[in-house]
């Protein structure tokens, strides 16, 4: 699987939303950029993600926000790296790697990595794996909604999807 | 000191001070053995025969170093391409026995450990030591009140020798020789190190500490330690390393294997300050059964390039691991330092803290691993990575990888690399602090809670130490 490489070189936000690798190339100064993308794998699915941001200019920014939900047995994998090249002086890179596991079955893999090659930068990685923690669902709970209901609610919410017609 | 630097920091110049003040050698003159440089299994047959160890062991050796001649450098990490395994001596003897008393140590290396404050500390502070002097142990001692308990502190040819038994069922295996290169390297050729023992419920109060000299140019030392804490049992190992300022490089590949039996609690320190010519490439591993605990704190100043990940194995449920881990890298250093926490018990808990500091053109890298089995159920893993960059020619790297086979699991992971922000520097300036002291409280601070962990006279001289390398910072 070869990656496919964009070349960022005005601000924009992208939302990746099939599988595979990519990588962006930050080109030009004061380039800002926005990358975010949603997953939900059920069944025996597996998906993989692997996403470079790569600095090759002074003064950008990029945020990076990656989330997953993990039912039944499948699987996601998320791999991100943040590389800042010399000479880069200025730069700030954020990279979030959020998954949500729904079952006993279900498996993931973070792997958040930072190159940095210069010293005037403000960048940090954070990821999580975990089950919907049982005090989300009591709060739910005891206001009437259903444990599923609950379930379907926060995974809603965890993913950013908007639940349409209801309520 | 805020998660985020300020921008914009006045530009400074580190001082191109090298004053390693652990530098001096003495004479392998007097030197029982010496073997040649190379590795060949005739080197392997020496060390074993020289030894004279039971059949087991000289098998041992012999199929690691098969091993070992199968097996490549890693792909990954540090920059391994630069030493030169022929020119190493695998085997260096300086004396017949360890001795008992510092008396009978020879002069030179009596001279040696006295620089370093050995003696001192022994009387003062420690439960028990041993000096290391190239591969072997040349002095040992331990508190009678903890010898009365049944502690056992000896190095680990005499443990060899004394409880076979014992070394037989634990050696080797939590660390195969096959496990990695230099695993199977140390296996072959290993000498010295310690072997501890500490029975059920017994609570060593004081540290047990060994130290770890390198005294020859082209020098390989080949530490193998076995530390068993029975259950209920609290052990602190502390091992201290430095080697004199040869220009050609050494190779220190030792072999760490724990054993932390139910209830038990075991904190292994390391305070690591080789020169900047030693090739420092180790694996530590420890196995936590049953609400144990293993506590590895790891600090990393010295050598050319460290590639070290202390690793818990949290076997019995609700066991508990915890690396406190801080590198710093100067000019031509690469600390590739992190841990690895496999978390094989349910209600297993870990936590990994790691700071680091890149300074003249050096590096740091942080590698870890976090594993969450699939019977490993409410277990939790907390991981902060943080590191200082001191100038724009040095570099910091983060390669963590997250792996969750269970639910009901809470892993996170918190990373972030910043420099001394002028904003940080104007508050303590404008309150009449001068730059360089302002600049050694931020350091200071960004380290403070790993020191705090350590035995105090360590925390002391840590202190002393950061102090030492940021004086003269500022251009």
């Amino acid at each position: 699987m070869s990656a496919i490489q964009t070349t960022i070189s005005e601000s924009q936000s992208i939302t990746v939303s099939k599988p595979g690798e990519y990588e962006y190339f930050l080109t030009k100064p004061g380039v800002e950029f926005t990358l975010s993308g949603s997953f939900h794998a059920t069944g025996s699915e597996r998906i993989n993600i692997r996403i470079t941001i790569h600095h090759q200019a002074p003064h950008t920014l990029a945020k990076t926000k990656l989330h997953g939900v993990v039912a039944d047995s499948a699987f996601i994998s998320f791999w991100g790296k943040i590389k800042i090249d010399p000479d880069c002086p200025d730069t700030n890179s954020f990279l979030t790697e959020r998954i949500l596991l729904l079952s006993p079955q279900a498996k993931a893999e973070a792997v958040p990595e930072l190159e940095i090659l210069t010293d005037d930068v403000k960048c940090s990685h954070a990821a999580s794996i975990s089950s919907i923690p049982e005090s989300q669902l009591f709060y739910l709970m005891s206001r009437g909604v259903s444990r599923k209901e609950a379930e379907k609610l926060i995974v809603e919410g965890f993913l950013g999807v908007e639940s349409s017609n209801q309520i | 000191m805020a998660r985020f630097a300020q921008k914009n920091t006045t530009a400074f110049t580190p001082s191109q001070d090298t004053n390693y003040e652990h530098g001096y050698f003495s004479s392998t003159a007097s030197y029982k053995h010496i073997a040649k440089p190379g590795l060949s299994k005739w080197v392997v047959e020496e060390i074993s025969s020289m030894k004279d160890e039971p059949d087991w062991m000289h098998q041992l050796r012999l199929k690691a170093f098969e091993q070992y001649e199968h097996m490549q450098l890693p792909p990954w990490g540090a920059d391994l391409s630069a030493i030169a395994f022929e020119d190493i001596h695998y085997y260096l003897k300086p004396t017949d026995a360890p001795s008992k008393s510092w008396d009978d140590v020879p002069p030179e290396v009596k001279a040696t450990f006295d620089k370093l404050g050995i003696p001192e500390a022994e009387r003062g502070v420690l439960a028990g030591v041993k000096a290391q002097y190239d591969s072997e142990v040349v002095y040992g001692s331990l508190k009678a009140a903890y010898a009365k308990d049944g502690v056992i502190f000896l190095s680990m040819d005499e443990g060899l020798a004394q409880y076979p038994d014992l070394v037989k069922e634990y050696f080797g295996k939590l660390i195969p020789s096959g496990d990695n290169t230099f695993a199977a390297l140390n296996s072959a050729v290993w000498s010295g190190g310690s072997f501890v023992y500490i029975p059920k419920g017994v609570n060593v109060q004081l540290p047990l500490q060994t130290y770890f000299r390198i005294n020859s140019p082209n020098a390989g030392q080949f530490e193998r330690t076995l530390i068993i804490v029975d259950e209920g049992a609290k052990v602190h190992y502390v091992e201290g390393c430095t080697a004199p300022s040869f220009s050609s490089g050494s190779l220190h590949s030792a072999v760490v294997e724990i054993y932390v039996k139910a209830g038990a609690r075991c904190q292994y320190t390391t305070i690591q300050n080789w020169y900047k010519n030693v090739y420092n490439l180790v694996t530590k591993r420890a196995r936590v059964e049953t609400e144990g605990e293993m506590i590895w704190t790891d600090f990393n100043m010295g050598s050319k390039v460290t590639m070290k990940y202390p690793s818990f194995i949290l076997a019995g449920k609700g066991a508990r691991g915890e690396t406190l881990s801080m590198a710093l890298a100067g000019e031509g250093q690469h600390q590739d330092t992190g841990s690895k926490a496999i978390h094989l018990a349910p209600y297993t808990s870990s936590t990994i803290v790691s700071k680091s500091i890149s300074k003249n053109g050096g590096r740091t890298s942080y590698r870890g691993l976090v594993s969450v089995g699939p019977k490993a159920h409410h277990s939790q893993n907390s991981v902060i990575c943080d590191a200082l960059l001191l100038d724009p020619e040095s570099r910091s790297d983060t390669y963590p990888v997250d792996k969750v086979f269970a639910s009901d699991v809470a892993i996170q992971h918190e990373a972030t690399v910043s420099k001394i922000g002028d904003e940080q520097l104007f508050y303590l300036m404008s309150r009449g602090v001068n730059e360089e002291a302002a600049r050694k409280m931020i350091v200071h601070g960004f380290i403070g809670d790993l020191i705090k962990k350590l035995p105090l006279e360590y925390a002391v001289e840590m202190n002393r130490l950061i102090d030492h390398e940021m004086a003269g910072s500022i251009g």
